[in-house]
């Protein structure tokens, strides 16, 4: 910061899109009181949503959705070249997220399920860090705009950004929400990275796991506690691979 | 109607008030305001630790502040954070104070990229010290491993400034290289003028390095001890320390009379965060300074 | 203590006095759970119909209200080469109804922690004395073992205390504010009749709680440091944390510092933390003093029936069972005491 004599560095930034919702590119757009200071901090060379003009110089490449085609490894193989940082944004882009079912299912079946006659290319789903190296993850389904100001700002200043450790049970509980389990609902809360603020148990929904997996998650004594609260298998193994999150895990 | 309740101000307490001083431990303050405190110098010494110089911006402040060797501040740097760092200077000293601080984190990480002139907070001093008063009329032997030297170099300056009150006065310093040695300018002063023996050992030397290579107890064995007439101060990682005060201990030096400073993550210095319990103990209230009969009391001290 | 008879229509009376005058508290239910059982929390309310002071226990203590999950300790203003600090204290008069023994004596220990001799908080000071406590004697809850950690019955630490006699309630009265609120509406003095049928009301609760052996509990963590025990719960610990959450008094916490977008200030926020999180004692450059959750997990039992007796003459654990209640995988201190005790008798 100033005071301490360090001038902001003022990173450009391109915004890509991949194979997704664009919902996350969305939420950059978002959060109205803050956005004239976050377009301030960072200089925007390269973003569909919000301005006409492209570009290949930038240091920062924000990669929203998941990979799914060969054009798409191609391009992204090309963005790491020119990106001194690449951050995957959004659960798609950090796990492949929904866009990963298909891998599940024979890869014609699904295309002719969605496109009838007139199939389209497609390749089973990748998530981002599965083509080139990614710097860092924020994951998230929508990502939250806070988080992303949040990293943003540690570019900048080298303000600290501190990935949370804990589950979204822990912030789920700062929020007085009644455990959706007592309700009888299954929620992945014990296991699944916080730093959402638990929205989803707030709102009635178990979690899904969308920023995948906590540090250090027990998975084993989870999955004992859904089996005895009588989730059945295929329903438990459904909710861990939504967001394809959980798929490293044994 | 009036309402039922009347509101209590807190701040209204005639002792919230009073200037800001945290050697008032019992006293209610302002617990989160910080002394604005200015780095007025900043010295290299060596590729992961600077000296920093630090004074208390108000004067009455400055005047009023006051700490005992091994005491340590909480270092505040808006917008970055807070962390707890020993004092390296002398207690006598009321212009400035010196921090030894390692880039290890964000916080320390911002703080040597910063330039002299730049204000940060200051709240403290907190802990207990090391009992220099007890100590008098003793032989001392002060013993540090790595970045222990700078919690050492407090009681170093303070037992050099009142040299008489002391017996033998032994400096034992020892680190992995050459390179690593902190206050390396300051050991022909500490040992020629101040009638000290310091002794400095390196576990690997380099081309340079003329000095003994091995462990730091290779260099107490070569002391001769008068264990019940003895005090000791060892600063340093776990593992050195509790090698050198076992020596000490078959020596015949009494438990009670060896002194260590832990270290552990904290946020509050305070007593309320316990995240530094060691057990359950706070390090910050109890400690940083201990003597090692309650370290070996500690479940998890080392 | 000075004691009134309050007739139950008055106390209706008494409680709309609170609810036109002053923010109110008090056990609300919010739903039911998946056998029937009423959920209850402790939440602001409107009228005296949403009150329900017949709750068993609450999902979550009151600690909230006290030392909230989240709070801004300070706020730094930069302007450019400078920057200047500001610090609020919540002022604004609150009052709890229906707070059960278990937790007014968790307000106790927490007031030894905080409002005692050694940097006491103005944060925590300052709500606690703005705070009008009115609690309630209750039927033991399930699980609850407050008698066996001596936090059944509280004798300070709250302005108003009542006991249900079925027609009217017996008040307790432990404050000036308390006694002046309660001038409000019709008290009587109590009748022999009435002192009889308290003890008779206190009586009855204090034969229903379960035994549960926690004789010498410090040394025996001692002995018990190495334990299987530890391992065998420490392998189920989700490390969610949710215990830390919904106990009376732990009040453990990390700061953060929060920039503002446009780099105009920098808020100092305190953010109640759990001892069960993998990075709770991690230290800059990585190393971490509590890495595995066994430890974890045994440290938190450590701080409440060891540390705290050691310093204060007694535990931190209040007994009200919140945490063996929340945990979905079933870890709960009355198992874990009854294993260490009985560790060494198998």
């Amino acid at each position: 910061m100033k005071y301490l004599g360090i001038e902001p560095k003022r990173p450009k930034v391109g915004v890509f899109d991949f194979t997704g919702c664009e919902g996350c590119e969305l939420q950059l757009a978002n959060k109205e009181e803050t956005v004239p200071a976050f377009l301030q901090a960072i200089e925007v060379v390269d973003f569909r949503e919000i301005s006409s003009t492209s570009s290949d110089d930038y240091e920062v490449a924000l990669i929203e959705g998941a990979i799914t085609r060969d054009d798409e490894i191609r391009r992204l193989k090309e963005i790491r070249k020119h990106a001194k940082l690449l951050v995957a944004l959004g659960s798609c882009a950090c796990f492949g997220g929904v866009n990963r079912l298909k891998n599940g299912y024979d890869l014609d079946a699904v295309n002719q399920e969605v496109y009838g006659t007139e199939p389209k290319e497609t390749l089973p789903t990748q998530a981002v860090k599965e083509v080139v190296s990614v710097d860092l993850e924020i994951p998230g389904c929508p990502v939250d705009k806070a988080e992303v100001e949040r990293i943003v700002q540690h570019l900048i200043w080298d303000v600290p950004y501190q990935f949370p450790a804990y589950p979204v049970c822990f912030e789920c509980k700062q929020r007085y929400t009644t455990c959706v389990f007592e309700l009888g609902q299954l929620c992945l809360g014990p296991i699944a990275r916080g730093g959402c603020h638990a929205p989803c148990p707030a709102g009635g929904s178990g979690c899904w796991g969308c920023r995948g997996p906590a540090a250090d998650p027990n998975l084993e004594e989870f999955l004992q506690i859904a089996k005895d609260r009588g989730f059945k298998k295929r329903e438990i193994k459904e909710r861990l691979s939504f967001y394809g999150g959980f798929e490293d895990m044994p | 109607m009036t309402s039922l309740f009347r509101p209590y101000y807190i701040i209204q307490e005639s002792e919230m008030a009073q200037p800001l001083d945290y050697n008032r431990r019992s006293r209610l303050k302002h617990v989160d305001q910080v002394f604005r405190s200015e780095i007025i110098n900043i010295i290299p010494l060596t590729d992961m630790e600077k000296l920093f110089q630090l004074r208390i911006l108000d004067g009455a402040e400055r005047e009023r502040f006051s700490f005992l060797p091994g005491q340590f501040v909480m270092v505040e740097v808006p917008g970055y954070g807070e962390i707890p760092i020993s004092i390296s200077s002398s207690p006598s000293h009321k212009g400035y104070i010196e921090l030894c601080i390692r880039r290890a984190g964000v916080v320390t990480g911002i703080l040597h990229k910063t330039r002299r002139g730049a204000v940060v907070g200051l709240r403290g001093p907190f802990g207990t010290h090391f009992p220099i008063e007890r100590m008098r009329g003793n032989h001392i032997l002060l013993i540090a491993g790595g970045l222990g030297l700078a919690p050492l170099r407090a009681p170093i300056l303070n037992v050099i400034e009142n040299r008489t009150d002391f017996h033998d006065v032994h400096i034992l310093y020892g680190t992995r290289q050459p390179d690593m040695l902190l206050f390396n300018y300051q050991y022909e002063e500490w040992n020629r003028i101040s009638d000290i023996n310091l002794k400095v050992i390196v576990e690997q030397g380099d081309e340079s390095w003329t000095g003994p290579v091995g462990l730091i107890t290779d260099l107490l064995k070569k002391i001769r001890l008068e264990p019940l007439e003895t005090y000791a101060i060892i600063c340093g990682p776990p593992v050195m320390f509790k090698f050198v005060c076992a020596h000490l201990q078959r020596e015949g030096i009494p438990m009670d009379r060896m002194f260590v400073s832990l270290e552990r993550r904290m946020h509050c210095g305070m007593g309320k965060c316990c995240r530094c319990n060691i057990g359950s103990t706070y390090t910050c209230l109890s400690g940083p300074v201990f003597d090692y009969w309650t370290v070996m009391n500690l479940k998890e001290a080392i | 203590m000075l004691f009134k008879v309050l007739g139950k229509k008055e106390f209706t009376t008494f409680i709309e006095l609170l609810l036109n005058d002053t923010e109110v508290i008090a056990p609300k239910q919010v739903g039911v759970d998946t056998s029937g059982k009423p959920l209850h929390q402790y939440l602001p309310v409107q009228a005296f119909t949403e009150i329900d002071l017949s709750y068993e226990t609450t999902e979550y203590s009151a600690k909230t209200y006290f030392l909230p999950f989240r709070e801004n300790l300070s706020t730094c203003s930069f302007l450019d080469m400078v920057w200047d600090r500001q610090i609020k204290y919540r002022v604004q008069p609150r009052a709890i109804i229906g707070l059960h023994a278990c937790d007014i004596n968790a307000l106790l220990k927490l007031d030894k922690v905080l409002a005692g001799d050694r940097f006491p908080s103005p944060y925590y000071i300052s709500r606690r004395k703005n705070t009008f406590i009115v609690g309630i004697d209750h039927d033991p809850c399930e699980g609850g073992f407050c008698q066996a950690v001596g936090a059944d019955v509280v004798t300070h630490g709250f302005d108003l205390y009542l006991t249900d006699l079925e027609d009217r309630y017996f008040v307790a009265i432990n404050s000036e504010r308390g006694f002046n609120v309660l001038q409000r509406v019709k008290t009587r003095e109590p009748t022999a009749r009435d002192n009889n049928d308290y003890l008779d009301v206190r009586r009855r609760i204090a034969g229903q709680f379960k035994p549960l052996e926690v004789h010498n509990l410090p040394n025996l963590m001692d002995i018990e440091f190495e334990s299987k025990v530890w391992k065998k719960w420490a392998d189920k610990c989700l490390s969610c944390g949710s215990c830390a959450m919904v106990c009376p008094t732990c009040y453990c916490y990390g700061i953060e510092e929060r920039v503002s977008m446009d780099n105009a200030e920098s808020a100092k926020v305190k953010q109640l933390y759990s001892c069960q999180f993998l990075d709770f004692a991690m230290v800059a450059g990585g190393h971490n003093f509590r890495p595995d959750r066994e430890t974890r997990l045994k440290y938190r039992y450590y701080h409440q029936h060891r540390g705290f007796v050691e310093a204060y003459e007694e535990p931190l654990c209040v007994g009200c069972y919140r945490c063996g209640r929340v945990c979905l995988a079933g870890i709960n201190p009355t198992d874990i005491i009854g294993d260490l005790q009985t560790e060494y008798q198998e």
